[in-house]
């Protein structure tokens, strides 16, 4: 892996950052009258007007747009993000109770979604014209049409209301001990949800290009030579692991998207659901800061599938595909 | 042949489904926003079809009519988007070089950012009804279009008919419209029905989360907004049928793309 490549692939991220950052500032802050209280965080009666002055200054409220986003992203840099327009606590504080939880519901699903579907797909695709193979694609796109939080909410009536065996919602029991099986219990429902929309997806994807190598002459002539079923089994599934892959990235962004209106429906209090809370009380700088947050999740997403497709695909690491 | 049955099937399933919202006015058996208080949460049957809400509103009577929002939102900003990227996509493509390579990166960074995220930066500013909902999802749903549009007419653009077209002194425009857009469309046809599906989506889940379409007009989501509230006392039919249109709509439009997906494909590598 070249420093070369690398600066390269960070170069992008960066860019998907700034442009990221540009575009929802501007549509934020565009509306008149609308962010410059924002920042006071609330406290617009009981701050003292030099403390109005300082945090004035400091994210240039009374200069025009393209200075005050110069300041914004001078602030952000520096790891100051804020202060939320309602809660009145600093945004990045608000933005690190909510990440792990995110991050363990983006986790625990993208684990089953990928083991899911590799099993599936290798399964449906090693065997053409099998039951499996010929319910994948109908399954898939049928699972993809559900939207996530109408399951949800059946989920909520059959195993909330009707069988009364996990939660309904909330990260964790109203005076529990908050500890680790409460959560696991709280997180059964949402990861199942998300993994049931997308696991045919992408199964489906898999199970296409593993038809695709199994056709090919490299397989028949292994199959020829008498070459072991699961050798051959495994040499498929390296080949088409590297297209899975990559549309895995491609639809990283949507399925992201996808998480957070999950994360509503359960109340997960992640950044999901605080990003539709923010909205609904127009609370720009926590806005602005869920909004960069979930971006820089999906742009290191993103550089950790690039390095893995890297590693995992000789063409790449020749170069002969550029970088 | 087979195909063509399901596609056949798909496609009347969604025509039924347009044609039932379109003509909700005449269908309709209550007005959407009338209130009977003394009949709130009545199961389907006599008098409600498919019963009535929290507020005693006839559910049937607002599925038509929210069906008739949550598509035509639909509809239009898809229209939208498709203008933006059909612009977008055949600047970029058709100029190419420097000015490609600028867009191109831009439009890398805009497809990895979830769109919802921008979606919502919007909604956060204007939370208008109708027209602003359709302007959200179509201006930040062209991506995919654009990308297709362009590398449709990098690969057109040197075709020996443009060449012979340049020739004669055809003016610009006309080679763009008539040469490249024409040819451009069977691929452009599937993403559109595709974006269709997702801009239904968008607007269903931000509805359902009270941050799309205000409550006062109903579409398909905002009807479901308090059906997570309804389940729990056991009005489960003003969740399930809203919600059972909308996967019905979702996936007559799945897999009608797919059918179209697949046919385009067969024909280009026949």
């Amino acid at each position: 892996m070249t420093v070369k490549w690398i600066g390269k692939r960070m170069m992008l991220g960066a860019l998907v950052l700034f442009i990221v950052s540009f575009l929802s500032f501007f549509i934020m802050h565009a509306s008149p009258g609308s962010s410059a209280t924002a920042y006071y965080g609330g406290n617009a009666q009981t701050l003292t007007t030099a403390e109005k002055e300082r945090i004035s200054e400091a994210f240039a409220l009374d200069r025009p747009l393209i200075v005050q986003y110069g300041a914004w992203l001078k602030q952000t840099v520096q790891g100051n993000l804020g202060v939320s327009a309602k809660e009145g606590r600093p945004v990045a504080s608000i933005l690190g109770e909510r990440l792990p939880n995110t991050l363990l519901l983006f986790g625990v699903s993208m684990f089953f979604i990928i083991i899911g579907s590799i099993w599936l797909g290798m399964t449906a695709g090693m065997r053409p014209g099998s039951l499996l193979d010929r319910g994948l694609s109908a399954f898939s796109i049928a699972s993809s049409s559900i939207p996530a939080f109408w399951l949800g909410i059946l989920f909520i009536y059959l195993f909330a209301v009707t069988l009364g065996v996990l939660p309904s919602s909330g990260t964790g029991s109203l005076g529990g001990d908050g500890g680790f099986v409460d959560k696991i219990k709280h997180l059964i429902m949402p990861a199942s949800v998300v993994v049931l929309t997308h696991v045919g997806l992408y199964a489906r994807f898999l199970q296409e290009s593993v038809k695709a190598e199994i056709g090919s002459y490299y397989v028949m002539a292994a199959r020829a030579n008498g070459v072991e079923e699961r050798e051959i089994r495994r040499g498929v599934l390296r080949n088409a692991f590297i297209p899975y892959l990559n549309y895995l990235g491609v639809t990283i962004p949507s399925f992201f998207g996808g998480s957070v209106i999950v994360e509503a429906l359960f109340a997960w209090s992640g950044l999901g659901q605080l990003l539709v809370k923010s909205v609904m009380v127009k609370d720009y700088p926590l806005l602005m800061g869920g909004i960069m947050l979930t971006g820089l999740i999906v742009v290191v997403s993103l550089f950790a599938i690039d390095v893995l497709m890297y590693t995992l695909d000789p063409k790449l690491r020749k170069g002969e595909l550029g970088g | 042949m087979k195909s063509r049955k399901k596609l056949v099937f798909w496609c009347s399933l969604l025509g039924l489904i347009l044609a039932m919202t379109m003509l909700s006015d005449l269908l309709a058996t209550q007005p959407v926003n009338e209130m009977d208080l003394d009949s709130v949460y009545s199961p389907p049957g006599e008098g409600h079809l498919l019963g009535t809400d929290h507020l005693g509103r006839d559910v049937f009577s607002r599925l038509l009519q929210g069906g008739k929002v949550t598509l035509a939102v639909a509809v239009l900003s898809v229209a939208l988007s498709f203008v933006i990227g059909v612009i977008y996509g055949g600047i970029s493509g058709y100029v190419g070089g420097w000015t490609d390579s600028v867009m191109m990166r831009i439009l890398e960074a805009l497809i990895s950012i979830p769109s919802l995220i921008f979606v919502l930066a919007f909604q956060a500013v204007m939370q208008g009804g109708m027209w602003g909902m359709t302007f959200i999802i179509g201006v930040t749903g062209w991506f995919t279009t654009a990308r297709i549009v362009r590398s449709e007419f990098i690969r057109l653009k040197d075709a020996d008919y443009v060449k012979m077209a340049k020739m004669f002194g055809t003016p610009v425009w006309r080679i763009l419209t008539g040469h490249l857009l024409r040819n451009s469309l069977p691929p452009l046809f599937v993403v559109t029905i595709f974006n269709l599906a997702g801009a239904v989506f968008i607007e269903v889940s931000l509805s359902f989360l009270g941050i799309g379409i205000p409550p006062s007009i109903p579409s398909w989501g905002n009807m479901l907004y308090n059906a997570q509230n309804d389940l729990l006392i056991g009005a489960w039919w003003i969740g399930v049928f809203p919600g059972l249109l909308i996967f019905l709509t979702i996936l007559s439009i799945n897999f009608i793309g797919e059918a179209l997906k697949n046919s385009g494909r067969r024909r280009f590598h026949a």
